[in-house]
């Protein structure tokens, strides 16, 4: 099997069976990352304890790639400081913003790599991270 | 000055055309290391070897300034642009070259009006009417000029097999109505408008139409006279010309009644200090250094569509169309958009897989080598009114054949086999 194929089936068992997806009511933190253009909406909450991220989960539309990138996000950031996970969302953008930085942020968003060809696929990969990131910055206004 | 066009252009006779032929006309499908099932030409049409070679003899033998210079190279320059010019005019039927002219797009040229024409003559209360089924390139500009002086954008609604509700839109006739800016062939839905009963019913109150032929000019058979319309509008590179060059056709009233849109040089009659006069029509609305190679390669485009033939062509793409709507249909759990009728339908269809996003369908289909569109193809009005945020979008050109339908069909079971687990 191939690196490509091994990562498809990675996004495609994040999409087919998603990690922390459902309610999010009654969460410390919820934000909602839009995209106009194909119509794709997700919320991400967030619920923190002493600065670090307890519960991180999704909900919302989306195509296969935006949800299973939310997926991965919301595994990803659950039990990361609130410092280490706004590292981990520009690490993200840079990996997608810049062709030779070919080492993934961290493992677990390895599969999300074999969409930094598809330009135009950037919105829906960060679409959910993007969200998370306006959550932090929401439970850091909120805690002055 | 009006200059009287030689008779109309009669294609050579072709017989029966044989598009296996034609499709070997454009190098990209030879030049394509994969297999290449182009369904997107409703968003850019590649262009046959003649127009590419045209765009190249033009730099190599005789490129020069147009309307600059009195020497012969110049000469040349400025009578290939006129000549192109002249054979626009000949497509469309228009009575004079004088009542085409260049745009960088259909959109620029639908700017042009809006700004120069509708810009001049709206009041406050006035209406401007356009269709829920516009790009978003003929419903902006509209919906800026009503803002700017007061006036009221109208919407003509649709029926529930997408095609228009002139009985639901009241007033579209009346006194207040200054302007109907209406696309012959919708880029989403596919379906074909009956732009000759609405000029005809505009025209009994004295109300200028504009056309956005985008879709329609290269796939049927369009002729100004006919239609009778004030202003019609297309681009080149949807009918296999190349990008950056479209044209405006307006009568000659409605072309006098307009201000040019852009000014400076090659446009004007005299500058002076406190007051300047503009050239005649069509350079008044040509500022800045014509696109000659864009015009030479545009008028190359129209010679080899007359070639084929407009009726082969229309033809044709009714028969691709017919054979996508089928294949869609019979493939389980599709939504097909716009209507049933391929007679009234030319070469595009939008549809939905259900449970599947359109950029998932895309996707996949692009890994088995097809093309196609999905988003909501500049037509956000109309995706609201069909209650999606976007659809996928198949569309034909004479180079696409029956196994780019049957790939898209196999692409389409693939996206499903794949998403559904």
């Amino acid at each position: 099997m191939s690196s490509d194929s091994v990562y498809k089936a990675v996004l495609l068992d994040h999409f087919h069976n998603p990690r922390n997806k459902g309610d999010v009511d009654g969460m410390e933190m919820v934000r909602r990352g839009s995209n106009p253009r194909c119509g794709d909406e997700i919320d991400v909450g967030i619920s923190c304890a002493d600065k670090v991220l307890k519960s991180v989960r999704f909900r919302g539309r989306g195509c296969s790639i935006c949800l299973a990138s939310a997926s991965i996000m919301s595994e990803c950031a659950t039990g990361m400081g609130i410092q280490q996970a706004r590292q981990l969302i520009v690490k993200m953008q840079q990996w997608f913003s810049d062709s030779h930085d070919d080492s993934p942020p961290s493992e677990q968003v390895a599969a999300l790599g074999s969409l930094r060809q598809h330009p135009a696929r950037k919105k829906c990969v960060l679409l959910a991270w993007m969200a998370l990131n306006e959550g932090l910055n929401g439970i850091e206004e909120q805690n002055g | 000055m009006e200059k009287a066009l030689p008779e109309a252009i009669s294609p050579p006779p072709r017989g029966q055309v044989d598009f296996d032929v034609i499709r070997g006309d454009f190098p990209i499908f030879a030049n394509s290391r994969e297999p290449l099932h182009y369904l997107d030409s409703a968003a850019s049409s590649h262009k046959p070897g003649c127009v590419i070679d045209s765009i190249s003899n033009c730099y190599s033998r005789y490129y020069g300034p147009v309307h600059r210079g009195l020497y012969p190279l110049a000469e040349s320059a400025s009578e290939h642009y006129e000549a192109s010019r002249q054979t626009i005019a000949h497509f469309i039927n228009a009575q004079s070259s004088d009542q085409v002219v260049f745009t960088r797009s259909a959109t620029e040229a639908i700017n042009l009006v809006a700004s120069g024409w509708a810009g001049r003559h709206l009041q406050r209360g006035d209406e401007i009417w356009v269709s829920q089924m516009e790009h978003h390139s003929n419903f902006l500009p509209w919906q800026r000029i009503c803002r700017h002086r007061g006036a009221r954008l109208r919407i003509i609604p649709l029926d529930s097999g997408g095609q228009l509700d002139l009985e639901n839109a009241e007033g579209i006739f009346g006194t207040k109505s200054r302007l109907i800016a209406i696309t012959q062939v919708s880029n989403v839905l596919g379906v074909i408008n009956p732009i000759e009963q609405i000029v005809e019913r505009a025209k009994q109150h004295a109300i200028p139409v504009l056309v956005d032929a985008a879709q329609s000019v290269g796939h049927m058979p369009v002729d100004v006279q006919k239609l009778d319309c004030d202003f019609l509008v297309a681009s080149a590179h949807k009918m296999c010309g190349p990008t950056g060059i479209g044209f405006l056709y307006g009568n000659p009233q409605r072309l006098a009644e307009t201000e040019p849109l852009l000014l400076g040089g090659g446009m004007v009659d005299e500058v002076k200090i406190d007051s300047s006069s503009w050239a005649e029509i069509p350079a008044r609305f040509e500022a800045g250094s014509p696109d000659l190679s864009g015009a030479v390669g545009f008028a190359a485009a129209v010679e080899y569509l007359l070639g084929i033939g407009m009726q082969a062509i229309e033809q044709r793409l009714r028969e691709l169309t017919v054979h996508a709507y089928q294949t869609l249909l019979d493939i389980d759990g599709t939504t097909l958009y716009g209507p049933e009728n391929a007679g009234n339908r030319s070469g595009i269809i939008s549809f939905n897989i259900d449970d599947i996003h359109p950029h998932d369908v895309a996707h996949i289909a692009a890994e088995q080598g097809v093309a196609i569109r999905a988003g909501h193809h500049c037509c956000q009005p109309l995706m609201q009114q069909l209650g999606v945020s976007s659809t996928a979008r198949a569309s034909f050109n004479i180079y696409n054949n029956e196994q780019d339908i049957a790939a898209l069909g196999r692409a389409i079971e693939e996206a499903k086999r794949v998403l559904r687990g």
